[in-house]
């Protein structure tokens, strides 16, 4: 029997601000434990929430990213709840009125671009980190009032191939309009996952179940294709779906049950008192608007269409953003697109990776690399030879004064090389009968000796061309 | 609803705010309710159909936004002396995750 | 009183000296302080200008010192030590103001008797045997001694200006926004309002001024300019439109109480003042009480959510967090304030969060726009701030249900929804206990109410009321 599965997915992603959502302690990852809060986010009795316009600004610019309908006028609700890492209490987000309502994000699949619906982008804030030891669990509030959007998406994918390619997308979007560093490694991004599985052309959808905390992007993917196969084999033998919460367990490459569901939460919703209504001045929207980052998307187009760059590079420049705006900056630089962005990707990027370094804060310069591409465009060093330039080039030298001091710039002047063809013309004499005897190959014999006798200076193409004219002088 | 429902009622809206009415107060907290929903009920005589609710005394919206500068921020001396067990710069609690 | 310790700068170290020494002497009697604060450093440190420059000043428990025991009045909290102060507490200390002690008062300001504070009952400085009121009790108890000129109390619902009559001290709760809630303990984020507590209206004018103005830290702070007050009083009624609120009136049982009030309103007419006896709709009046139970205690039980024995406060034992989180508030919170924290459960429980709490939102509503409406007509609205003197610690209390208790106990309810300042004044005795009356401004004008409460404060001879503590 065939089954479909539909899924939705929520995403948390810590905004990347100076200070908290409605604190001034510092939202700043990897701190001592609880030397980077204040009496706010340790919800002392008393304080009260300050809103953040850097938060508000970051979780506009998400919205516009993603075509959502803003509410200009910005109100807050209280989630009341009791777990050790919620200090207040209660949450503080948008339940009734969220920031925004009804945009879309475009994703790839195997059958071409696909849109995926986002329900709501709201305004929260996150909760204390947890480390679980032993019989004990070691609290740490820097984290608690950290700024945080929630993104909905309406249960609009099919399969763990469009999720990944949703999250994927969101991902990338956030980190390059600068509103997150979207690290799901590093818990900045968390992506909750919510499936039910039916049979193919049924009129009602399965059991919904969560899958909570999964830790990667390829894990979306494993995760829903494990429940998908699961829940599809629980039908098989006759079973029913429970409503559950499950997490994924990458160590096995499974989703585990958390808890069974039992009735709806009742968190007690209600407007927060101590945040009136906020008016959204038209003009400040409009300025943020006005002024957003290229989104990917857009950027994918302008690279084909300015640079000429092929579809499957463009995607690896853009998949990381410091690389491609190392792209950007050296073609102000260059002419040559395609060879910055291959010796971006190939050789560049495996000295990267094999040293541990990204491209923004190696000691490469988009100077330096324009001027070694130069180099090599003008046939003034030869590809052979700028691989033994790399070095250099990789630690901050000069790639012209690098190719001096090695020796390596090619001897491109004919007057000289003309003086060597002469000399090696004159010393070998069976070539040149060879020559006259029809044996093309002599000519690849002769540039052999002539490239020895420039110690490998000359410029083959020159030095190709000069033999052949000065043969068929010799053999007329 | 019977004394015994009402006391389970009450009860599981106590405990869902993290407090117990022990022993001899779970009787009172019922008898007391007897009252408190007689008074609550008195909210019914009122017409307010057509009403919006009311949050705040003034319904006046702002345009305020803090300026994201990191500000107040407490030593981790401070922000643990009112703790009562610490370990390593962490405040410590039962495990909470089995 | 207060300009003149001001103004007398060699004399300040000993006024401030000698009010710690009397407050102390006071405390078997009266049960009106959790903390006492040495005044030494603080002299020491005195500003050079200042509104309150030298005045020693008595604040409620729940405002936050930064280093001082603040406990609310709250068993959950009687070892925290804040790291901050409270935006009040910072004012005070800007303008020169000596805090002498932290005062009891109901447990998490939820209470009119006074008798919740984990610290035990305070007494009325009239009579031993009497309730202050709460829940500023040992507040308004110490000005009503006479040992400070000044305190500083909170109003959710009444709990200013009852006990403030109840004691026969000036009780001012100014109007919502007006002074800065940082960093004071909540009760219900929407109605708490921070105010003054002197005895007399000249002393109110310059200790609100010392205290109010505009607070970033707090988003439902009021961004006004603060006027001088005092250099705005003016006593004179002519072409003041007064209101009486009739449906109050009505409520009365203590007939002295009506006679009182009724004299002093022909004083004013007499002073140039109109004054009508007005009606609100009655059901509206009898709504506000349970609008206000659901409402106050809704917003407290989150409010104080975070009290739960982590990060601060008392932790008792348990085996699991949940276990210490339970044992922590079951054994900490008096269980009238249990009681309360579950009537707010109860509201917004399900089904009744539309049934009860939204309800009695619209109800607030119609409320303000009774109250917002007869204020477009007159100037100031006066009633009987309570119907009686101070009950004794063994009153029975009123039938929950009568007119009496909701509407003539619990009118004062009013101003917390709408927002507007409102303040009791002592306008005379029963059975050798004060009483007042409340004078009602719009919102923001406080000049308006101070005018009332001095032409009142001229009529009665009370100004600078003292109760002999016995």
């Amino acid at each position: 029997m065939e089954y479909k599965a539909t899924i939705g997915i929520e995403i948390h992603c810590e905004l990347k601000t100076k200070s908290g959502m409605f604190s001034g302690a510092p939202n700043e990852f990897g701190l001592e434990a609880n030397a980077g809060t204040c009496a706010i986010d340790l919800a002392m009795p008393g304080t009260l929430p300050e809103l953040n316009e850097e938060g508000v600004r970051k979780a506009i610019q998400a919205c516009t990213a993603f075509h959502l309908t803003l509410d200009p006028l910005v109100r807050f609700d209280r989630k009341n709840y009791f777990y050790s890492d919620l200090a207040k209490g209660f949450q503080i987000t948008q339940q009734f009125h969220p920031l925004g309502r009804d945009g879309y994000l475009m994703i790839d699949t195997p059958e071409g671009k696909k849109k995926v619906r986002i329900n709501r982008i709201h305004m929260e804030e996150d909760t204390a980190k947890q480390f679980h030891m032993n019989d004990k669990t070691l609290m740490d509030f820097n984290r608690s009032g950290v700024p945080l959007i929630e993104i909905v998406s309406e249960p609009d994918m099919t399969t763990g191939q469009e999720a990944e390619a949703y999250v994927e997308a969101l991902r990338q979007t956030l980190y390059y309009i600068g509103a997150s560093d979207a690290k799901m490694e590093e818990g900045s991004m968390r992506c909750d996952v919510n499936i039910s599985l039916a049979p193919a052309g049924a009129d009602h959808l399965g059991t919904k179940n969560e899958i909570k905390n999964i830790n990667s992007i390829s894990n979306v993917g494993k995760a829903i294709d494990f429940e998908i196969a699961r829940q599809k084999a629980i039908y098989e033998a006759g079973g029913t779906i429970e409503q559950e919460t499950r997490r994924f367990d990458d160590k096995i490459n499974e989703t585990v049950l958390m808890r069974k569901k039992e009735g709806i939460v009742d968190y007690k919703y209600f407007p927060e008192p101590n945040i009136p209504p906020i008016r959204l001045s038209a003009e400040w929207i409009k300025d943020i608007q006005d002024n957003m980052p290229e989104l990917p998307d857009e950027k994918r187009v302008r690279y084909a269409e300015e640079y000429g760059l092929s579809s499957h590079d463009i995607g690896i420049l853009i998949a990381n953003k410091e690389m491609a705006e190392f792209f950007e900056k050296t073609m102000t630089l260059s002419e040559n697109a395609k060879g910055v962005c291959n010796w971006l990707l190939s050789d560049i990027s495996g000295w990267l990776n094999k040293n541990g370094q990204a491209v923004d804060s190696s000691a490469l310069t988009p100077e330096h690399l324009a001027a070694f591409i130069g180099l090599i465009d003008e046939g003034r060093i030869s590809s052979k030879q700028a691989k033994e330039l790399l070095d250099d080039l990789m630690t901050g030298k000069d790639p012209v004064q690098a190719a001096k001091d090695r020796g390596l710039e090619q001897v491109s002047d004919a007057g000289a090389i003309e003086a060597i063809v002469a000399q090696v013309l004159d010393a070998n004499p069976q070539a040149i009968a060879d020559f006259a005897a029809g044996k093309n190959k002599a000519v690849g014999f002769l540039v052999g000796q002539v490239m020895k006798a420039s110690a490998g200076k000359a410029n083959p193409a020159i030095v190709n061309g000069l033999i052949q004219e000065m043969l068929k002088k010799r053999i007329s | 609803m019977d004394k015994n429902q009402e006391k389970e009622y009450l009860l599981s809206l106590a405990r869902s705010l993290m407090f117990d009415f022990p022993g001899e107060e779970a009787d009172w907290i019922v008898k007391e309710f007897e009252t408190i929903r007689k008074q609550l009920a008195v909210l019914d005589e009122v017409d307010t159909e057509g009403v919006e609710e009311a949050t705040w005394p003034f319904e006046d919206e702002t345009t305020y936004l803090r300026k994201d500068e990191v500000t107040d921020v407490l030593t981790q001396e401070e922000a643990l002396m009112n703790a009562k067990e610490v370990l390593a710069g962490h405040i410590v609690i039962p495990r909470v995750v089995k | 009183m207060i300009k003149e310790i001001r103004e007398n700068r060699e004399t300040a170290a000993e006024v401030c000296r000698k009010a710690y020494a009397d407050t102390q002497a006071l405390q078997p009697k009266l049960n009106a302080v959790i903390t006492f604060i040495d005044p030494e450093e603080q002299l020491a440190n005195l500003p050079a200008e200042g509104l309150l420059r030298g005045v020693p000043v008595a604040v409620k428990d729940n405002c936050c010192t930064k280093g001082i025991l603040t406990t609310a009045g709250s068993a959950i909290l009687r070892d925290f030590v804040p790291p901050y102060d409270s935006t009040i507490v910072e004012n005070l200390k800007k303008e020169g103001a000596v805090m002498i002690c932290k005062t009891s008062m109901d447990e998490l300001a939820m209470g009119g008797a006074n008798t919740t504070a984990f610290t035990g009952p305070v007494h009325n400085p009239w009579d031993e045997n009497r309730i202050p009121g709460g829940s500023s009790g040992g507040s308004v108890a110490l000005v009503a001694a006479g040992v400070v000129p000044m305190a500083i109390g909170s109003d959710t619902g009444d709990s200013i200006r009852k006990p403030a009559a109840w004691c026969g001290v000036i009780g001012v709760k100014p109007t919502y926004g007006l002074i800065s809630r940082y960093g004071c303990v909540p009760y219900a984020s929407s109605l708490d309002t921070l105010g003054v507590i002197t005895r007399s209206v000249e002393d109110a004018c310059i200790a609100l001024q010392a205290v109010a103005g505009r607070d970033s830290r707090d988003m439902t702070s009021a961004d006004v300019e603060i006027p001088d007050y005092l250099a705005s009083l003016n006593s004179d009624m002519h072409g003041k439109k007064l209101a009486v609120l009739g449906n109050v009136m009505d409520g009365l049982l203590n007939d002295n109480v009506r006679k009182v009030f009724n004299g002093i309103v022909e004083k004013l007419k007499e002073r140039g003042a109109q004054v009508d006896v007005v009606y609100f709709d009655q059901k509206i009046m009898r709504a506000v009480l349970p609008a206000y139970y659901a409402i106050a205690n809704a917003e407290a039980s989150s409010n104080n959510a975070d009290l739960d024995g982590m990060r601060f406060g008392v932790r008792e034992p348990g085996e699991t967090t949940e276990d210490i989180m339970m044992n922590t508030r079951t054994k900490n919170f008096n269980k009238m304030i249990r009681r309360r924290f579950t009537i707010g459960a109860f509201a917004l429980d399900g089904e009744n969060q539309e049934k009860i709490f939204r309800k009695a939102k619209k109800v607030r509503r119609l409320i303000c726009e009774e109250i917002n409406g007869c204020l477009e007509e007159y100037d100031a609205i006066l009633a009987p701030t309570d119907g009686d003197i101070a009950p004794r610690f063994d009153d029975p209390g009123a039938d929950p249900l009568s007119d009496y208790n909701l509407v003539t106990g619990g009118h004062l309810d009013l101003e917390n929804f709408n927002g507007s300042p409102s303040m009791s004044v002592p306008m005379g005795f029963d059975q050798g206990c004060p009483l007042g009356i409340s004078i009602s401004a719009k919102p923001f004008d406080e000049i308006t109410m101070f005018n009332v409460a001095k032409a009142v404060e001229e009529i009665t001879g009370l100004k600078g009321l003292t109760a002999e503590v016995k």
